[in-house]
């Protein structure tokens, strides 16, 4: 679904095409280590495999598709500036690429809410019931299926903080509860998805 | 806050769920704990599941070609608008009328005259009364400058040589052969006199070419970023020319050299 576009050489001469059909077998630690060194032929096929995930996400939790698409540019043009920081070391190319997506629609959702001066309760109204909605959206079965598995409690307190952009501590005002219990049903609510994520998680923690 | 807290933590952090102070004691925690970020590689990759679980939707086909545009190559080499910084107390250049500096076996008349050209454009930047607009973008680009010469400096097969000769001077070149860009990098180097430049030269066996020229600004660092195929150049040097705009071969002997 997130494959190639055809009309791909925006910047590739014909000539290209050989290295680029090498290119189009690496793996994304290969890709950003090539984009490190300023190779435009990697970060386009690096695009064309996270484009469509960086920019449902960032479409997702901004519910705005320009503001989605200035965050999706912002995403991609730091990984053309950044990839060298990228350390295999610490985790796989597409965690490193897809937490920088979403710390980055995570700063756009709280300027969009300071900017629109929406009083806390009333965004979280308005986001009217993000977990369920959340999990209407999430398309993926595995991850319905494991969110499902969750408590109401540890379910609302990590949709409301990945999908919704809040703190904890604004989860707490906003549910009512003390800051402590959404703390531990965040906690215990990652260990689960983990355990259900599992066998996903080991495959792509290379 | 102890390990036992931290770890706690790490779960929201990867979330983006912590308060700014909270993120930050997690930052600062985690290069010294190997559990702590063990544990943030599982949680990262608990989180990416969640990211691409949303529901799919296309990016506009527009986006693309902006994104790629915006990264092209071309804009490596930063242009500037003449930004003539006159000097404050003009100095006049200590140049040795005598060169001790070995040229490496290039002639005093330094040889040919400069080929098309290195693909390099020169930053100046100084304090200019120029409209917000165009600072802003002076600063930008200095920014963008900048990250590119961090993004040099952080690659380990980037190399440096250090300029030395006639000047008491702390000027630097790094460059990367495998990405053909390097970046002049001047701290120190004294005023070169009233209506003169420093230019920089790649030496190419006998044939200097220029590179650009430059003034440098007290108290600021200066970073030239240059970008060639290194692999053609011996050498690296610098000679006092007249401005604004240098000469087509120099006209001086190097005051600064170094071999590549």
């Amino acid at each position: 679904m997130w494959g190639p576009h055809r009309n791909s050489s925006v910047l590739r001469p014909k000539a290209h095409a050989m290295e680029r059909r090498e290119l189009q077998g690496q793996g994304e630690d290969t890709l950003l280590d090539r984009i490190s060194r300023k190779d435009a032929g990697a970060f386009e096929i690096l695009y064309d495999r996270y484009g469509g995930p960086v920019y449902s996400l960032a479409a997702r939790m901004l519910r705005d598709p320009h503001a989605a698409e200035e965050v999706a540019q912002d995403v991609f043009l730091s990984i053309w500036r950044g990839a060298g920081a990228f350390d295999p070391a610490r985790g796989s190319a597409r965690a490193w690429i897809l937490s920088l997506a979403h710390h980055k629609s995570v700063d756009a959702v709280r300027r969009l809410r300071i900017r629109t001066a929406e009083p806390l309760a009333d965004s979280m109204m308005a986001d009217a019931d993000v977990a369920g909605d959340a999990a209407r959206s999430v398309e993926d079965a595995q991850v319905r299926k494991a969110l499902a598995g969750l408590s109401d409690g540890q379910r609302e307190a990590i949709v409301f903080a990945y999908y919704g952009g809040y703190t904890q501590q604004e989860i707490a005002v906003r549910l009512g509860v003390p800051l402590g219990t959404v703390k531990t049903r965040m906690r215990d609510g990652m260990l689960r998805l983990r355990s259900a994520l599992a066998p996903h998680v080991g495959e792509t923690n290379r | 806050m102890t390990h036992i807290e931290l770890r706690g933590l790490i779960p929201a952090y990867a979330l983006d769920a912590l308060s700014p102070e909270e993120a930050r004691e997690v930052e600062a925690h985690l290069p010294t704990c190997d559990e702590c970020r063990r544990e943030l590689i599982l949680m990262r990759e608990v989180a990416s599941e969640l990211a691409v679980a949303v529901q799919k939707v296309d990016p506009p086909v527009a986006l693309r070609t902006k994104i790629l545009q915006a990264i092209d190559p071309r804009d490596w080499t930063v242009t500037i608008p003449e930004t003539p910084a006159v000097p404050r107390a003009p100095k006049p250049p200590r140049v040795p009328a005598r060169p001790r500096v070995p040229w490496l076996g290039i002639p005093r008349t330094w040889a040919v005259g400069l080929a098309a050209a290195a693909a390099v454009l020169i930053l100046v930047l100084a304090g200019l009364a120029v409209s917000l607009n165009q600072r802003l973008e002076a600063l930008n680009q200095r920014l963008a400058t900048q990250e590119r010469v961090l993004a040099l400096l952080a690659n380990p097969g980037t190399r440096t040589a250090v300029l030395g000769g006639a000047v008491q001077a702390n000027v630097r070149f790094v460059y990367h052969q495998g990405t053909q860009q390097g970046a002049l990098i001047v701290t120190d180097l004294q005023d070169p006199g009233q209506e003169m430049v420093y230019q920089l030269w790649l030496i190419a066996g006998q044939v200097p070419e220029s590179v650009g020229v430059f003034r440098p600004v007290a108290g600021q660092p200066i970073v030239i970023p240059v970008r060639a195929d290194f692999s053609r150049y011996q050498a690296v040097a610098i000679s006092v020319e007249r401005g604004p705009s240098g000469a087509a071969r120099p006209t001086s002997a190097p005051i600064l050299l170094a071999s590549l």
